[in-house]
C-alpha cells in the first residue's frame, strides 16, 4: 500500500538529486571534450578569419590586433600565429601579418562557412537577428565540409549573407565589393541599403534597432562630422558618423517608385482594397518564397476579406484565392490603399 | 571514340532510363507516361479519378515521406500510366513536394504533362503552368471547375488561350464527367505527336535578368543544341538550383535529350557523372553571373512569372456581370467563422462526429467480434487440436497471435471505417481549413500551427493516421510539435477502456439514474485533459526542444464544394483504414504470441507474468496502479485496444480465481459486472481506475504509431522524444495523484 507524506518527500529528493547529478556531470564532460579537443583548431580558424577581414578593409594586421580580436593573452597570440606559419598560411612580413595564397584560400573556406550559416539562421531558424553572428561563430567548427555543402545545396547556394557580405563560393571567388559606405553620399541622394557590417555586436545592434536592414530604400538628408540625417521606412534617422560608416548603399538615380506613405497590410480594414508595394526585406527564406508564389508580388492588389474569431490570422483575397495570414506577416507587407472596386 | 554501343545503357547512372527509374517511373507495359500536375484544390484528384477509375494505387515517392497515386487507363489501344504529382504552387524546388514535382518532369520526362487549373483562379494557376511550359513542350491544359467559374461569372475564351499559350486547352467539369472524353483525345493528340505544341515562354522585362540570360541563354544553347528548355535551365542556374547546376555539369540532362542520336562522338560513352567540359563552362560562367543578378533575383523571376500571367489572363477572363443572387460561400464563411457562430458550430461539429463514430461503431464491433472471437476461435482450437499440433502451439498461434489480431481488428476497424470518412467529408467540403483558421491564434500562442487543431481531430480517430495527416503543415518546427503532442488525442482503441474503467468505477459513485451521464462526462473531462496536455506540451516544447527552429505560416481557404461522397469513401477507406489497420496488425501478431507466452511459460512454479507481477506490483502500487496494468501496458503496447482483454486475463490468472468461463492465460471479454466483480476481486479500488484512466491518455503511443512517427521524421531521436515524454508525463501525473489521494484518503 502507499506510504507516508516522508516518503514521498524522500524519493522526490533522491529524484531531484539524481537529475541534478546527471546534469552536472554531462556539462562538464562537455566542457573538458570542447576544451581540450578543438581550442586550437578553433583559434586557428578564428585568427584566419580576423586575418582575412583585415586585409578585405585594408587594415594591417598585428599580433596585438589579434591578441584583442581573440581574446587571448599576447603569448597564446604568438603561438597561434607559429602554428599558422608552420602550417604555411600566413607569414610575417614588414612587421605586420600577411596570409599566404593557401593560407587565404583557408580563411576563405571559414568565412564561407560563416556566412552560409548566417543565412540558414537568417532564413530557416527563428534565431534572433543581434544573435546571428554569435551563433554562426558558435556552430563553424561543428560542422564537417559534407554537412556545409549539403546545407548550402538546400538553401540554393545562396551568394549573399543576411547582412549583404558576398558569401565565398566552394572554389573561393568572392565577387565583388558591395556598394559604397553611406558616410560618402552628398545630401540628398538616394539610396538603397545593401550591406551592414555586423562588427562590432554593439554597432550592428543599434543599426538593428534602428531599422536600416538590407534592401531599406534611404535619402540623405544631411551629413556633417558629428552625425549623420538620412531618412528612411517614412522616418526620419539620426546616426553617428561610426554607425553611419558600417552602413554599405548602392546608390540610386531617383527616388524608387512606390507611394511617400508607408502602410502594411495587417492594418487594412476588412472589406478594403490595397496594392503591394513590397514585401520587407525581413520576411525571408521560405515564407519569403511561399508569399511570393501565392501572388503577393509587387503590384497585385489585395483586398481583406475575412476576419477570425480572435483577430489573427486574416483572410486576403489575392489574385481570387482567399489567403490566411497572420498579423506578424501581415505586417511585413507594405501596401498602398486603392479605391474600392479596383480588385 | 567509337559508336555509341547501346547494350551498355542499362548499367549507366546518367542514361535517361536509369533517371527515370530515379524519379520513380517504371515503363514496363505502358505505352505512354502522364504526369498530373497543379494547384492544390484545383479538383486535380477528381481529374485523376475520372481517367482513371479504380485502377489506380497509392504509395510514397521512393525515399520520401510524400504521397504518390498512380493509375492506368486505355485508349485507341495504347496504355497509359497516370502519375499524380504533389499539388504545389510552384516548381522552384524550395520544399521537398516542389522538388519531387520538378524531378518527375524533368527527369523523368513524362510523355504528356496534364496541368489542371482553376478556372477562377486562372492568373494565380498560371504560375505554375508557366515553370511547367519552361520545362517541357508537351502538356495540355485542363481548365478544370468551369462550371463553378461560370456561377461567379466568369467566361473563359478557351481558344484565346490556347494560342496564348501555346498549348491544346480543355475546359472541363471532371465532377460532372465534362470535358473528360475531349480531354483524353487531346492528351492522345499531344503524346503520338500529332499535335505540337509552341509553348509561351516567359519574357523578361527586367533589366538585371535580361542582362544575364543574354549572356548565358546563348552559351547554354550552343553547348547543348539537343536542349529544349535552355532558357528555363539558364534561369534556374541563376537561381543557384543545385540539381540542375550538377545535371548539366555531369551531362546528364543533356543526355536526357540525346536520345536517338547516334553519333556521340563528343561524349564519353560511359558517362560516369564526372563534369564534362562544355557543362562546366557554363556553370562557371552562371556562377560568376550570380554576383551581377544581385540576392532579389528570385523576387525578379517571380514578378516575371506573374506580368505574364497578368498578360494572358486578361484578354482571355472575362467577367459577364452575372452572379448569383446568393452568395453561399460569403454566407458560409460568416457562419463559420463569425465570433458568435465559429467556436460552437466547431464544438457542435467535433461532437456529432465522434457520437456517430462511437455509437455507430458499437453494432459492427460486437458483430465483428461475435464473429471472429466467439464463433471462428473454439473452431481454430479445435481443428488446431484436431490436426495435432502440441499444447503450446496451439496456444502461441490460436490463443495468443489470432485472438490478438481479432480482438484489435474488432474494436479498430468499425469506428476507423466510420471516423474517417467522416473527417474526410469535412475535409472535401472545405470545412477543415476554417477550423483551423479559427483556432490558429490559440496554436499560435502554445508555439504550434492552427492546421494541428486538425490531426488532433484525426487523432481522435487514430493517432498513426494523425501522425501521417502532418503531412499538411508545412512548417518543419510546427510539424514536429503536432507530431510529438499527437498521442495525447484519446483515440479510438482507448474509447473502450476509458467507457468501461468510468462505468465501473466512476458510475458506481452516484446513483444509477446519473451514472450514465456521469461516466460520460468523466470519459469527455479525460479527453479535454488531453488537449490541455497537447497544449501545454506544444508550449514547452517550442520553447525547449524545438526552440530556433523554421517556422512558416500560410493557410489557403478554398471555396465551398459538395463533397465527393464516393470518392471519399473509397480514398479513406484504402488509403487511411487499411494502411493503418495492416499496420496495427503486423504489430498485433507478436504481441499475441508474447502475451500467451507471458501467461503460460511457467518458470520455478509461476508463471512469467506472475514473477513480473509480484516484482512490480510495490511500485506500480506507489504510483496508484498495479502489476498487472503495468504488465499488460507492457504487452499491450501494440494496440490499446487489447489493454482490457489483457489485464482481465492477467487479473485471474495472477489472483487465481476462476471466473468468466475463459481458459487459462487466453484474453477475454465479459460483460459489465463481472469485469467489475473480477477487478474488485484483483483489489482495485477508486484510485486504481482513475489513474488507469489518466495514464491510458498519458502513456506512450501504440507500436503503429512510433512507427509511423519514426517513418514520417525519419529520426530514431524524434521517435523516442515521442515515446518517453508522453509516458514520463504518464508516470509523474499518476504518481501526484496517488499520493496526493494516499494523505488525504
Amino acid at each position: 500500500m502507499g506510504g507516508s507524506l516522508s516518503d514521498f518527500v524522500t524519493i522526490a529528493a533522491v529524484v531531484g538529486v539524481a537529475v541534478a547529478a546527471i546534469w552536472l556531470v554531462r556539462r562538464v564532460l562537455r566542457r573538458l571534450a570542447h576544451g581540450r579537443q578543438s581550442v586550437r583548431r578553433v583559434l586557428v580558424e578564428d585568427a584566419l578569419k580576423h586575418l582575412r577581414h583585415c586585409e578585405s578593409t585594408g587594415k594591417p594586421a598585428s599580433l596585438e590586433g589579434l591578441s584583442g580580436v581573440l581574446q587571448i593573452s599576447r603569448n597564446e597570440a604568438v603561438e597561434v600565429v607559429r602554428r599558422l606559419e608552420s602550417l604555411g598560411l600566413v607569414q610575417s612580413a614588414d612587421g605586420g601579418l600577411r596570409l599566404t595564397d593557401v593560407g587565404r584560400r583557408d580563411a576563405l573556406r571559414i568565412v564561407r562557412v560563416h556566412r552560409l550559416l548566417e543565412r540558414y539562421l537568417a532564413d530557416r531558424t527563428g534565431v534572433d537577428e543581434v544573435r546571428w553572428h554569435e551563433e554562426a561563430d558558435r556552430r563553424e567548427h561543428l560542422l564537417s565540409s559534407e554537412q556545409i555543402d549539403r546545407l548550402a545545396a538546400e538553401m540554393g547556394d545562396p551568394r549573399f549573407d543576411p547582412h549583404g557580405s558576398p558569401i565565398p563560393t566552394a572554389s573561393g571567388d568572392v565577387g565583388p565589393a558591395p556598394g559604397q559606405s553611406l558616410v560618402e553620399l552628398p545630401p540628398g541622394t538616394h539610396a538603397v541599403v545593401v550591406a551592414v557590417e555586423d562588427e562590432p555586436e554593439v554597432v550592428y545592434a543599434q543599426l538593428v534597432a534602428e531599422g536600416l536592414t538590407v534592401g531599406t530604400p534611404l535619402r540623405v538628408l544631411d551629413t556633417g562630422p558629428k552625425r549623420i540625417r538620412v531618412e528612411a521606412l517614412g522616418e526620419e534617422h539620426v546616426l553617428a558618423p561610426l554607425l553611419a560608416a558600417n552602413v554599405f548603399v548602392r546608390r540610386l538615380a531617383a527616388a524608387p517608385p512606390g507611394p511617400d506613405t508607408w502602410e502594411y497590410l495587417s492594418e487594412l480594414a476588412i472589406g478594403r482594397s490595397a496594392k503591394v508595394v513590397d514585401i520587407s526585406p525581413v520576411c525571408r527564406g521560405p515564407q519569403r518564397r511561399r508569399l511570393l508564389d501565392l501572388g503577393l508580388v509587387p503590384g497585385t492588389v489585395v483586398r481583406a476579406e475575412l476576419a477570425s474569431p480572435g483577430g489573427d490570422p486574416t483572410g486576403y483575397l489575392v489574385r481570387g484565392a482567399v489567403i490566411a495570414l497572420r498579423r506578424s506577416q501581415a505586417r511585413l507587407i507594405r501596401v498602398e490603399p486603392v479605391e474600392k472596386g479596383a480588385a | 571514340m567509337g559508336p555509341h554501343d547501346c547494350s551498355r545503357c542499362a548499367g549507366c547512372p546518367v542514361h535517361p532510363l536509369a533517371q527515370e527509374a530515379d524519379a520513380g517511373v517504371n515503363r514496363d507495359n505502358v505505352d505512354f507516361v502522364v504526369a498530373l500536375a497543379g494547384n492544390p484544390n484545383t479538383g486535380k484528384s477528381t481529374v485523376f479519378n475520372a481517367l482513371t477509375g479504380l485502377r489506380q494505387h497509392t504509395g510514397n515517392w521512393p525515399g520520401k515521406t510524400v504521397t504518390r497515386a498512380e493509375g492506368s487507363y486505355e485508349y485507341e489501344g495504347s496504355r497509359y500510366k497516370l502519375v499524380d504529382l504533389p499539388g504545389t504552387y510552384s516548381l522552384m524546388a524550395a520544399t521537398t513536394d516542389e522538388e519531387v514535382a520538378r524531378n518527375f518532369i524533368l527527369f523523368g520526362r513524362p510523355d504528356v504533362t496534364l496541368i489542371v487549373v482553376d478556372a477562377s483562379r486562372l492568373e494565380r494557376n498560371l504560375n505554375l503552368v508557366l515553370q511547367v511550359l519552361g520545362i517541357t513542350d508537351r502538356a495540355v491544359l485542363c481548365l478544370n471547375l468551369i462550371d463553378e467559374a461560370r456561377r461567379h461569372g466568369l467566361e473563359i475564351d478557351v481558344a484565346r488561350l490556347a494560342e496564348e499559350l501555346g498549348i491544346p486547352v480543355v475546359a472541363t467539369s471532371a465532377r460532372f464527367g465534362r470535358g473528360i472524353d475531349e480531354l483524353v483525345r487531346v492528351v492522345h493528340e499531344v503524346a503520338t505527336g500529332r499535335v505540337v505544341c509552341r509553348p509561351r515562354q516567359i519574357e523578361t522585362r527586367s533589366p538585371v535578368l535580361a542582362g544575364a540570360l543574354g549572356k548565358l541563354q546563348p552559351r547554354l544553347e550552343a553547348a547543348f543544341p539537343a536542349l529544349p528548355n535552355a532558357r528555363w535551365v539558364a534561369l534556374r542556374l541563376l537561381d543557384g538550383d543545385r540539381r540542375v547546376s550538377d545535371a548539366i555539369g555531369s551531362g546528364e540532362l543533356e543526355n536526357l535529350y540525346q536520345e536517338g542520336q547516334a553519333d556521340t562522338a563528343e561524349r564519353p560513352p560511359d558517362g560516369d557523372g564526372k563534369p564534362t567540359t562544355p557543362g562546366r563552362e557554363v556553370v562557371e560562367l552562371a556562377s560568376a553571373l550570380r554576383w551581377d543578378v544581385g540576392p532579389n533575383f528570385h523576387q525578379s523571376v517571380v514578378e516575371a512569372i506573374y506580368t505574364e500571367a497578368v498578360r494572358i489572363a486578361d484578354p482571355c477572363v472575362r467577367r459577364t456581370g452575372v452572379r448569383r443572387r446568393f452568395d453561399w460561400d460569403r454566407a458560409l464563411d460568416w457562419l463559420f467563422t463569425s465570433r458568435w457562430t465559429g467556436v460552437p458550430i466547431m464544438i457542435l461539429m467535433l461532437a456529432v462526429v465522434l457520437w456517430i463514430t462511437v455509437a455507430g461503431a458499437n453494432y459492427p464491433s460486437q458483430a465483428l467480434s461475435d464473429l471472429l472471437v466467439k464463433t471462428i476461435h473454439p473452431e481454430l482450437k479445435q481443428g488446431a487440436a484436431a490436426i495435432g499440433l502440441p499444447w503450446w502451439l496451439r496456444g502461441v498461434l490460436v490463443d495468443g497471435m489470432y485472438l490478438a489480431t481479432a480482438w484489435v481488428v474488432a474494436v479498430m476497424l468499425p469506428p476507423m471505417a466510420i471516423f474517417f470518412p467522416l473527417f474526410t467529408l469535412l475535409e472535401d467540403f472545405g470545412y477543415l481549413p476554417r477550423v483551423a483558421f479559427n483556432l490558429d491564434s490559440t496554436f499560435r500562442r502554445a508555439g504550434a500551427h492552427g492546421k494541428q487543431a486538425l490531426t488532433m481531430c484525426m487523432g481522435f480517430g487514430c493517432n498513426a493516421a494523425g501522425v501521417v495527416a502532418t503531412r499538411v503543415i508545412d512548417s518543419p518546427r510546427e510539424r514536429l510539435i503536432a507530431i510529438l503532442t499527437n498521442n495525447f488525442s484519446l483515440c479510438n482503441g482507448r474509447w473502450p477502456t476509458q467507457i468501461l474503467i468510468a462505468t465501473i468505477f466512476i458510475g458506481a459513485l452516484v446513483p444509477p439514474y446519473l451514472a450514465g451521464l456521469v461516466s460520460v462526462m468523466a470519459v469527455v473531462g479525460v479527453a479535454l485533459l488531453g488537449v490541455m496536455f497537447a497544449f501545454v506540451v506544444s508550449w514547452a516544447l517550442s520553447r525547449t526542444l524545438l526552440r530556433g527552429e523554421a517556422s512558416t505560416f500560410s493557410l489557403e481557404l478554398p471555396p465551398y464544394r459538395p463533397p465527393r461522397i464516393l470518392q471519399t469513401l473509397y480514398t479513406s477507406l484504402v488509403d487511411r483504414t487499411i494502411f493503418v489497420l495492416w499496420r496495427a496488425v503486423l504489430f498485433a501478431l507478436p504481441a499475441g504470441a508474447a502475451i500467451w507466452l507471458v501467461a503460460n511459460v511457467q518458470v520455478g512454479g509461476e508463471s512469467l507474468a506472475a514473477h513480473f507481477v509480484r516484482l512490480t506490483d510495490p511500485a506500480a502500487v506507489f504510483i496508484g496502479l498495479n502489476g498487472v496494468i503495468l504488465l499488460a501496458y507492457v504487452v499491450a503496447i501494440p494496440a490499446n485496444e487489447i489493454v482490457i482483454p489483457t489485464v482481465l486475463m492477467l487479473t485471474i490468472a495472477t489472483a487465481g480465481t476462476v471466473a468468466g468461463g475463459a481458459g487459462t492465460g487466453v484474453m477475454f471479454e465479459t460483460t459489465e459486472s463481472s469485469t467489475a466483480a473480477i477487478l474488485q476481486a484483483g483489489g482495485w479500488t477508486l484510485l486504481t481506475g482513475v489513474n488507469l484512466m489518466l495514464f491510458s491518455l498519458l502513456h506512450n503511443p501504440c507500436s503503429t504509431t512510433i512507427y509511423t512517427i519514426y517513418k514520417e521524421t525519419g529520426s530514431t531521436r524524434w521517435a523516442a522524444v515521442a515515446t518517453l515524454l508522453p509516458l514520463g508525463i504518464g508516470v509523474v501525473v499518476c504518481l501526484a495523484v496517488a499520493q496526493i489521494w494516499y494523505l488525504f484518503v
